[in-house]
């Protein structure tokens, strides 16, 4: 090969030749950071004995057993006294539509602390508007200066980082 | 593809109903499966839960309103099915939902049914972190491919939402899988 003797720089021996190789595996390593797939296999045959399967736990799902005619007329008469009673207990007792405000706040926190909602701080945000939102309107009564110091002086390790400096 | 419409009203008619559901079935229980698959990672309990899937929609088909497509409506059956079944599982063995699922990525390498690499498993394990919310969106963006308007139906979610709950769900699989 002719040298180019304008350019004084040179490469390792088969630098250009081994480049190729070289980039493939970076780009292979690269990819598979985050596989695509994810490994999970099923039995032989799984999906085409399904429907068969699906089919016989469907029968055995959806089979009725049979009452006694006596039996039946009575679940029926009760079913409708029940019916009558639940429809006429349910318009005795309705004045007007029921609304969100009806429900006792302690209902609302109760509800909150025992159901899980798994939403991320984004999320909330997403949904709150927080434009006239004021700290203190999340607040039943107000906070006394001492507990801000006491809060401060449990949670704060570096006191310089509270500018103290211009209050002194 | 089958004609969605159509098949809803043979669903919902007797003397059609039958072959109906042969059709959907055969139409749905492979991208079902999958979704629940990717959910409870286990094939028999997928297996379960795919039947208890099938049975439901056979169930209430009726009130299939035809508000939102089948598929989302059948998506969502299936998810709903899968997250509670996980959620009854952790309850019976008294542990939280979060340890459940660890404890189902830990029972991976045992599972004749899980072929993946080191770095699969360790996949598992970072999707297993993420809350439920991003659990979800990343598998049905990231390995079903949907697209987000049909994450959107099937979750009930805005599709900003989910693309931000996707963008964090990847930052954090990311990050756990570039750990040692």
């Amino acid at each position: 090969m002719k040298k180019n003797i304008k350019n004084p720089f040179k490469t390792p021996q088969n630098y250009f030749d081994s480049f190729e190789d070289k980039l493939m595996d970076k780009l292979s390593t690269k990819e598979s950071v985050m596989p695509k797939a994810r490994g999970f296999t099923v039995p032989d045959n799984y999906f085409d004995t399904f429907n068969d399967k699906l089919t016989s736990k469907l029968n055995k799902e959806t089979k009725v057993i049979p009452l006694y005619p006596i039996k039946k007329i009575m679940a029926i008469a009760a079913s409708i006294a029940a019916i009558a009673i639940i429809f006429l207990g349910y318009n005795w007792n309705r004045t007007e539509e029921l609304s969100i405000s009806d429900l006792a706040n302690t209902d609302i926190e109760a509800y909150f602390e025992n159901n899980e909602f798994d939403l991320t701080s984004y999320e909330i945000a997403e949904v709150l508007p927080f434009t006239d939102t004021e700290f203190s309107n999340m607040l039943n009564s107000s906070i006394e200066n001492e507990n801000i110091l006491d809060y401060l002086s449990d949670n704060t390790n570096d006191f310089e980082e509270l500018n103290l400096q211009e209050n002194e | 593809m089958i004609v969605e419409e159509a098949l809803v009203q043979d669903l919902k008619t007797k003397n059609t109903q039958a072959q109906a559901f042969k059709i959907l079935v055969n139409t749905y229980k492979e991208r079902l499966y999958w979704q629940i698959r990717g959910i409870v990672l286990n094939h028999d309990d997928a297996d379960d839960v795919l039947q208890n899937t099938f049975i439901k929609i056979y169930k209430n088909i009726d009130g299939f309103e035809g508000d939102s497509k089948l598929f989302s409506w059948m998506y969502r059956i299936a998810t709903n099915e899968a997250l509670s079944f996980i959620k009854q599982r952790a309850k019976l063995q008294g542990i939280t939902d979060i340890d459940y699922q660890e404890k189902l990525v830990s029972n991976l390498q045992a599972d004749v049914y899980f072929e993946g690499d080191q770095i699969q498993l360790k996949l598992q394990q970072a999707i297993a972190t993420l809350p439920e919310k991003q659990k979800l969106v990343f598998n049905m963006k990231y390995f079903q491919e949907l697209k987000y308007e049909e994450i959107s139906e099937i979750l009930d979610t805005s599709v900003g939402g989910l693309k931000a709950s996707y963008h964090l769900a990847v930052k954090k699989v990311e990050q756990y899988l570039k750990t040692d």
